[in-house]
């Protein structure tokens, strides 16, 4: 009996202690459709605020007026985005970092941010047109359209198929390309070619960065950043020069089967 | 057995069946998903018990072979027929479990059965295997003794080859979940089964989950023997599961000051499959779960030494030794004080501006890694520390270099803990790229110290003089109920993290593949999940106490006719005459 009632007061107390802290659920995000309805700016700020705080999870990293470790500060991003990249409006730039965040980086910050409208975030393109109203109301108008949104923007929410890429390219020959001409061998490995540890492991690179990505890394290693742990400035820049149009589209054809 | 061998042989069809139904059905009164989290979580408390409680065993049953102790092989058959008594339950609530999921979960099932189906028939036949093993050890007790001890032990280690495999399989769906891969966009499986089990967290997990088992085990062997020493009715019983208390703590300890380093690499896998899902773990909803998971690690450390402590008062001699403990104390309390400092967590506006910021400007400082990261390795030096001083408690070297020895031991714990200290305090100096690399220094450091530190100690303390023989059984009794509470706190912190490897899947039954759609799909509050955690740790306590009370009447009166007659332990005899009579004080650790 005084076995069982110790017992209890331990796991009563760690009980208590569990339900006297804050008590913060995760709920799935609601699907939000905007599109073809009469949407005022105002509604559509506000639903992009909800989407801020819920659904888009961007509260994890960033905040307002506050400066992070992981990711900027987004106050007055709606005035600061038109000129941070040059030949940008703030609209397509807030637009360009939420569909393809890699493709400017903030000084300081590393390249983290996934793509909003894949999954899990899976944001559906109404969604990325409020959360777009929303960031260009933080210090500047919201203007935003419907229409300024990618057609192919939360293609695969929810799991859904992807707009499907196809490139002119054999991944066999890929395969013979990476581990001779080009050999990314040295320093990678491939699923079952390759063991090198110099590197970052590439078995899973089509699972978990973007075509667009590999093809720039491929010709512009330096200025594709440094995947974290890994030297910098140890792959090579040449790869544009040495390979055939034909041998870089299998090598890209190749590395994006690898998932 | 045959209902789930049964069933496994059906599941085509019944996942054909279920591609017709709806996505989810409803369970009664409870609902679907807190019937799923109460099998589940004691499946896991089972499984993790009859597959930890066996490594060990084994290790014993090869100890008592090779010493030809007796007291090591009646431990050993003592630790298996726990086991034995929990293989049933475990595999009753592991069928049990299959009907929810195709019951309650029909299309989730399907979709699981259409990646991992050619794992179906290993995880069986593994099964099949293990069980014919298990209970041929346990059998062939007798049989297989004296020269043919050697099939015995073979027999041992097969079983817990077996049982591994089995939670390699069964880890390789369950992490799955968390982190798929071998799929194509639409979440088919685009190429051999191989891909998809071993996913980012395959490997980690296992690792993981098989360390966790063992301490698992080992604190319920504690606690078990902690039970039978409170209730004993003599001096030698006493004695007896009080060396039995020692020897399952010993074990729990040696397996979990390993175990942080395992948890490190299951978060930083989760990170590189997945950033958001790694930030979501620690510092978004889920951050208040890391202070509590923090306390409860501080709780087995601070009570896996006090039971130490406790245990030197049992050993003549070990009064030299008493002037470290509140160093150790202190040392202990200042990790663990560090370790359940929160660095950021999700607070209101208005929280942040009172404290100036998502950190607190003095205390956020020992909420980063760099601190924990001190912290924890220094907690693991003073445990060891601790190990270390009951080891020789009873014992002078006689050795003419033990001035020499000692000296080198002391500075290599020293210098461990300066590296500790200094990688400690320099990663706030560097990026986090740098830092995140000191912390394999540390623990470098902190395992050649122990390595150096032991290396000295056996030769040094081998035909030691003694101080006088351990007086089993005379171990103040709270000390016993240390060992339940470290069983307790370790079964309550596995349900905890099992919350938390299901609960950062959030709204997905398999991350960014397949949603959870069901009424279920919001992932509770801390403090909900605790009030079932508790609930579900209550039950598996009260069904273990059942099946022991059940396995001790089948033994009721057969131990001697069998041959495996309890050992007398020294020290088992009158506490107040201070000294040992009768029985062999067993070599122990």
């Amino acid at each position: 009996m005084k076995v069982g009632a110790f017992a209890l007061v331990v796991m009563g107390s760690y009980t208590y202690y569990a339900n006297s802290i804050p008590q913060i659920q995760s709920k799935p995000p609601a699907e939000l459709s905007l599109e073809g309805g009469n949407v005022t700016t105002a509604q559509l700020v506000k639903a992009g605020e909800e989407i801020f705080h819920t659904k888009g999870t961007c509260e994890i990293c960033h905040r307002i007026g506050q400066k992070g470790t992981r990711a900027p500060d987004l106050a007055g991003i709606g005035s600061r985005a038109a000129k941070t990249k040059p030949g940008m409006s703030a609209k397509q730039y807030i637009i360009e970092s939420l569909l393809q965040p890699g493709a400017y980086l903030v000084e300081g910050y590393p390249n983290i941010m996934p793509q909003v409208d894949k999954p899990p975030i899976a944001l559906n393109r109404s969604e990325v047109w409020a959360l777009t109203a929303f960031l260009e109301s933080l210090g500047g108008t919201a203007e935003v359209k419907l229409d300024d949104i990618p057609k192919t923007a939360g293609a695969s929410a929810a799991g859904g198929a992807p707009a499907e890429i196809k490139l002119p390219g054999d991944p066999k020959a890929g395969e013979v390309v990476f581990s001779t001409k080009a050999a990314c061998i040295a320093c990678h490995k491939a699923g079952k070619i390759g063991a090198s540890p110099v590197g970052p492991d590439l078995s899973q690179i089509a699972k978990i960065q973007t075509p667009d990505y590999i093809m720039k890394k491929i010709l512009d290693p330096a200025g594709s950043g440094t995947v974290a742990g890994f030297p910098k400035g140890v792959m090579p820049p040449m790869f544009g020069q040495t390979l055939t149009a034909k041998e870089y589209m299998d090598l890209v054809s190749f590395l994006l089967t690898l998932k | 057995m045959v209902a789930l061998l049964t069933l496994l042989s059906a599941l085509p069809a019944l996942a054909q069946e279920a591609a017709k139904d709806p996505a989810y059905r409803a369970f009664p009164l409870i609902g679907s998903r807190l019937a799923v989290w109460a099998v589940a979580q004691l499946h896991l408390n089972f499984a993790a018990f009859i597959l930890g409680v066996p490594i060990f065993a084994v290790i014993i049953e090869i100890i008592g072979w090779r010493t030809r102790d007796a007291q090591y092989d009646w431990l050993s058959h003592e630790l298996v027929k726990l086991t034995f008594a929990a293989f049933s339950t475990t595999a009753l609530l592991g069928a049990l479990l299959l009907f929810l999921f195709i019951g309650y979960y029909p299309k989730f099932w399907t979709y699981m059965t259409s990646i991992f189906f050619p794992t179906y028939g290993v995880y069986a036949g593994l099964f099949f295997a293990e069980t014919f093993t298990v209970y041929i050890w346990y059998y062939g007790w007798d049989w297989l003794s004296g020269s043919r001890k050697w099939i015995h032990v073979s027999l041992g280690v097969l079983s817990n080859l077996f049982g591994t495999a089995i939670l390699l399989v069964a880890n390789s769906w369950v992490t799955f979940m968390m982190s798929p891969a071998g799929i194509d966009d639409s979440g088919a499986l685009k190429g051999s089964v191989w891909a998809a089990i071993n996913n980012f967290t395959w490997m980690p997990i296992n690792i993981h989950r098989l360390i966790a088992n063992i301490v698992f085990g080992g604190t319920i062997c504690a606690a078990y023997a902690a039970f039978r020493f409170l209730g004993a009715k003599t001096d030698e019983e006493r004695a007896r599961y009080d060396w039995m208390g020692y020897i399952g703590n010993f074990v729990a300890l040696s397996a979990f000051i390993v175990l942080p380093f395992a948890g490190y690499y299951l978060g930083r896998e989760i990170y590189a499959f997945n950033q958001t899902m790694g930030i979501t773990m620690m510092g978004g909803f889920m951050s208040w779960l890391w202070i509590i998971q923090a306390i409860l690690i501080g709780v087995l450390f601070m009570g896996s030494n006090y039971y130490l402590w406790l245990g030197m008062e049992r050993i003549p001699g070990s009064e030299r030794y008493r002037r470290y403990v509140p160093m150790l104390i202190g040392i202990l309390a200042f990790g663990f004080m560090v370790w359940a400092t929160p660095r950021s967590m999700v607070i209101t506006l208005d929280e942040a501006r009172a404290m100036g910021g998502t950190h607190h400007p003095l205390l956020g400082f020992l909420g980063v890694m760099s601190a924990k990261n001190t912290a924890v390795n220094m907690m693991i030096l003073t445990t060891f520390l601790s190990f270390i001083l009951y080891r020789r408690a009873n014992k002078v070297s006689t050795r003419p270099w033990v001035g020499m020895g000692m000296a080198i031991q002391w500075a290599a714990l020293g210098v461990a803990a300066a590296i500790v200290i200094f990688f400690g305090v320099y990663g706030y100096f560097v990026e986090s790229l740098v830092r995140i690399g000191f912390s394999v220094y540390q623990v470098l450091a902190v395992l050649g110290a122990i390595f150096v530190v032991m290396a000295i100690d056996i030769p040094m303390f081998k035909g030691a003089r003694s101080t006088g023989a351990i007086r089993w059984g005379t171990i103040a009794p709270r000390s016993q109920y240390v060992l339940i509470l470290l069983a307790v706190t370790f079964t309550w912190l596995m349900g905890l993290m099992g919350f938390a490897r299901s609960g950062i899947r959030q709204h997905w039954h398999v991350y960014g593949v397949m949603r959870d759609n069901s009424v279920d799909a919001v992932t509770p509050a801390i403090g909900y999940a605790a009030n079932m955690i508790t609930v579900v740790t209550i039950a598996f306590f009260l069904l273990v106490l059942f099946i022991f009370w059940l396995g001790g009447l089948g033994e009721k009166g057969k131990a001697e006719a069998h041959g495996h007659a309890a050992p007398v332990i020294a020290g088992g005899s009158d506490a107040s005459a201070g000294g040992p009579r009768g029985g062999r004080s067993p070599r122990l650790p």
